[in-house]
């Protein structure tokens, strides 16, 4: 009897025992997350609106908690005041113009504080420091953001669906251009056509006025031809040439995109001349002339590049250009 | 006792108040004798150990299916959000601020709040306790003291028991399905827990425990004559306590929320 | 069976109640008892069930209150001692309860032991154990020590019951009912029990009980209690010896059911 009191005794010991040390690990679990033990600086911001934040929210630095709300006190009419306690290791990346904002843990998460660590030249920050607030990017406004853009997407697509639908119906002059394969082939060759054609001006273009430099250079041989005028105005001449058709070259391409955007528009004259199978042979046949006339274009350009003052230029060109190779 | 106006407002209201000042008396007479010596270690530990240990195997099963279950049935609801990572954190709360001492102290009712009701109840019936009076042992002392204490400081300690094995339920629930591990369980866990949070919910534990064991011995110690009485007694400790228990977290809540 | 001519002195009144009312809210119990237990007698409070004869007894040990009258036991007025004083007369009072009221949750042994081992912290392991041996033995016992309570029969917790209190060895013994719920051949043991005690530990005892049988063969003395008051005082053939219907009429229930 005796001992079998003394082993309830022991048991009923234990029992306790093991309970509170379970509690005493909990605080002591609890208190090494909130950081209650650490030693930590106290610092302050002003905010105009801490949208919910509560005490015991986290402080993160760079994505690292580093600290959590002490206290929120109103201030002058309409201003919180939020003091934080902050971790004393953390407190020599913080500087004198640190930055502190309101910011969530994820987008629906728990309000937090971030601070951003100010310049490295300045000094750090010591407790009792007050540091600048940065207005928070609210999701208020980011929603608002993403709302107009959800609108102009509702918008572009269903543009392109009515655009699609009568594409593949076979309306229009364009769709009965997509339908005739033969068609399709002459508009993508034109395309191909006034694509190279655009290339080449470019090229050209680039080789001129790396020759128009060259001719600065005094005591060249080329320097010295240009001194004759007549050479000159030739020279003047065949530059502005090119300048025209690739003007000529650049608004065709508007033209063109222009065209292409109001195909759709019923009450468009383009709109209406195109939806009749007359005006899409008509166009049929411009397509065929617009090919033809940017062959001619090729061709003129490269009349340009057998013309006699510039043919040397093109010549040691493509020597440099073998020589890199 | 006069015949006219026998009652103050009718018999059953009268009875009412009546059993109110019985046991505000019961209480005080607890707070009297809990202060002044001879003191009933020895029955105290042997309450302890039946109240206290031998309620741990079952009031902690429960609690580790209560946190099992709690997390897998919570689960689904925070996965639509994509949220799943936040069941430590939803579920320790639950437990920590609500399920440990609630389930502890409703499973305690049932058990030892019952087992208190109808030990007592039978003692009373078969003049047990008339008999320990006449030999010179203080049953209130003897009987109801050192079975309101082991409650109330018993309940607590197993409901931190409860809380510990329901959390380590919702580890095992939440490993499997996030493989979460256990420091990253134990910091979400413990991300949203206050020390407020962890102290109201001991000093609930031990409120409740002070309601089963009060309850329990009430009703017991003055259940009526015979055998119905016993079932009574053992009857109403469970439902009353369960009821007051409910009543008091209500209250509780209000108060931690006010402080909070 | 008759009973043996106990040594009785008049002259020493261990209990004495004198105008003694109680009332349970309309139901009046006892309405103006006066009472004398003369040291060494067995006095029998005869009546039937429900008549209040518990209610006395208990008054007596102080578990209930009286309304009115004066109970004085061993020279002191029981309603008018503090707790402390109380419990330390109660120890010189055995109360043999109706259903033995052993404690179900203690072995015979922690059952014999509780009295003394709480009243008498300074007495040893030793003698603990050798006033339990002591009164098992007296009460026919020895080999019931270990069993728990729910293992007796009615008769053997009745005389565990009796022992427990013979263990503090008190001055007063007070038996409520104690051939109640009984058979026979187990009412006559315990009646011969009665007597063995009183002989034995030279008890004042009152006993209560509705038995013709246990009236006749414990008790000295009888009381017949009818309506709340003691009509007839004396032995039981001068009790019964009687024109008083309301005393015939139990005389002849009990013995012819």
């Amino acid at each position: 009897m005796e001992t079998s009191e003394n082993k309830r005794s022991v048991i009923v010991g234990i029992f306790v025992f093991l309970g509170i040390v379970l509690f005493v690990a909990g605080i002591f679990t609890l208190a090494g997350q909130q950081k209650r033990f650490v030693k930590s600086i106290e610092l302050n911001a002003i905010f105009d609106n801490v949208a919910g934040l509560k005490v015991g929210n986290n402080v993160w630095f760079s994505g690292v908690k580093i600290g959590t709300v002490k206290k929120i006190d109103f201030y002058g009419t309409s201003q919180v005041k939020i003091k934080m306690n902050v971790e004393q290791e953390a407190q020599k990346y913080i500087h004198k113009n640190a930055t502190a904002q309101i910011s969530s843990e994820g987008f629906i998460g728990n309000r937090i504080i971030v601070i951003e660590g100010g310049n490295i030249n300045l000094p750090v920050v010591e407790s009792g420091d007050r540091l600048h607030v940065k207005k928070a990017l609210s999701t208020d406004a980011m929603l608002e953001d993403l709302q107009a853009n959800n609108r102009n997407l509702i918008e572009i697509t269903g543009n392109l669906k009515v655009i699609s639908g009568k594409m593949a119906n076979g309306e229009g002059a364009i769709g009965a251009l997509l339908t005739d394969s033969l068609m399709a082939g002459n508009l993508k060759n034109t395309m191909a056509g006034l694509n190279s054609a655009s290339q080449n001006i470019n090229r050209t273009a680039v080789s001129l006025s790396a020759f128009s430099n060259k001719l600065n250079t005094k005591g060249g041989l080329v320097d010295e031809l240009l001194t004759d005028t007549g050479v000159f105005s030739q020279l003047e001449g065949s530059v502005g040439n090119i300048r025209k058709l690739s003007v000529a070259a650049a608004s065709l391409s508007e033209d063109l995109s222009t065209a292409g955007q109001k195909l759709n528009d019923k009450n468009n004259a383009i709109g209406v001349l195109l939806n009749d199978q007359e005006s899409a042979a008509s166009l049929k046949k411009t397509l065929t002339n617009l090919e033809t006339s940017s062959q001619k274009l090729d061709e003129n350009l490269e009349a340009l590049q057998h013309n006699f003052l510039l043919r040397g230029f093109f010549r040691k060109k493509a020597k440099e250009e073998e020589k890199m190779k | 006792m006069k015949k006219s106006g026998k009652y103050i407002i009718s018999k059953k209201i009268d009875g009412v108040f009546t059993t109110l000042y019985d046991v505000y008396r019961f209480l005080l007479r607890f707070f009297k004798e809990v202060l002044f010596p001879p003191y009933e270690f020895k029955e105290l530990v042997k309450q302890c150990y039946d109240i206290g240990y031998k309620s741990l195997p079952l009031i902690t099963l429960t609690g580790f299916i209560t946190g099992l279950v709690f997390t897998k049935q919570s689960r689904p609801s925070l996965a639509e959000f994509g949220a799943a990572s936040w069941l430590p954190s939803l579920v320790s709360i639950a437990i920590i601020r609500a399920l440990a001492p609630l389930v502890t102290a409703l499973i305690a009712a049932g058990k030892v709040g019952s087992q208190i009701g109808a030990e007592l109840g039978s003692m009373k019936v078969t003049e047990q306790i008339d008999a320990m009076e006449v030999s010179g042992t203080n049953p209130f002392k003897f009987l109801v003291v050192t079975r309101m204490i082991a409650t109330t400081f018993m309940i607590p300690i197993l409901a931190i028991y409860t809380g510990v094995v329901a959390l380590a339920g919702s580890f095992i629930n939440v490993t499997q399905n996030e493989q979460t591990s256990f420091s990253s369980f134990v910091e979400s866990s413990l991300q949203n827990i206050s020390f407020l949070d962890l102290f109201s919910s001991v000093i609930k534990a031990t409120l409740f425990g002070f309601t089963i064991g009060a309850v329990g011995c009430y009703q017991g110690y003055n259940s009526s004559k015979g055998t119905e009485g016993v079932g009574k007694a053992a009857n109403s400790a469970v439902v009353v306590s369960m009821f007051l228990i409910f009543i008091e977290e209500i209250l509780v809540v209000q108060v931690v929320n006010a402080i909070r | 069976m008759e009973k043996p001519i106990a040594p009785v002195d008049m002259s020493e009144h261990p209990i004495s109640i004198k105008g003694l009312r109680k009332s349970f809210g309309d139901l009046h119990v006892l309405r103006d008892i006066d009472l004398e237990l003369y040291k060494g007698e067995n006095l029998v409070v005869l009546g039937r069930s429900g008549t209040g004869k518990s209610v006395l007894i208990k008054i007596v040990s102080g578990l209930l209150k009286q309304d009115a009258g004066t109970v004085n036991v061993l020279g002191q007025e029981v309603d008018k001692l503090t707790t402390k004083e109380l419990q330390q007369l109660r120890l010189k009072i055995g109360f043999s309860f109706q259903n033995s009221a052993l404690y179900d949750s203690m072995t015979v042994k922690e059952n014999l032991e509780f009295p003394l081992v709480r009243n008498a912290p300074h007495v040893t392991r030793k003698e603990i154990d050798h006033a339990i041996e002591e009164v098992l033995e007296g009460v026919g016992l020895s080999q019931a020590l270990n069993q728990m309570p729910s293992e007796l029969s009615g008769g053997q917790r009745k005389r565990i019951g009796i022992a427990r209190t013979l263990i503090m060895r008190p001055e007063i013994m007070l038996y409520d009912e104690p051939t109640a719920g009984l058979d026979p051949i187990t009412c006559i043991d315990i009646n011969n029990l009665i007597n063995e005690v009183q002989e034995r530990y030279n008890t004042s005892s009152i006993i209560i009980t509705h038995d013709l049988t246990c009236a006749k063969s414990t008790g000295d003395r009888i009381m017949m209690l009818l309506d709340g008051r003691f009509e007839k005082t004396g032995t039981f053939e001068e009790v019964f010896n009687t024109e008083d219907e309301r005393i015939q009429t139990f005389y002849n229930y009990n013995f012819t059911s």
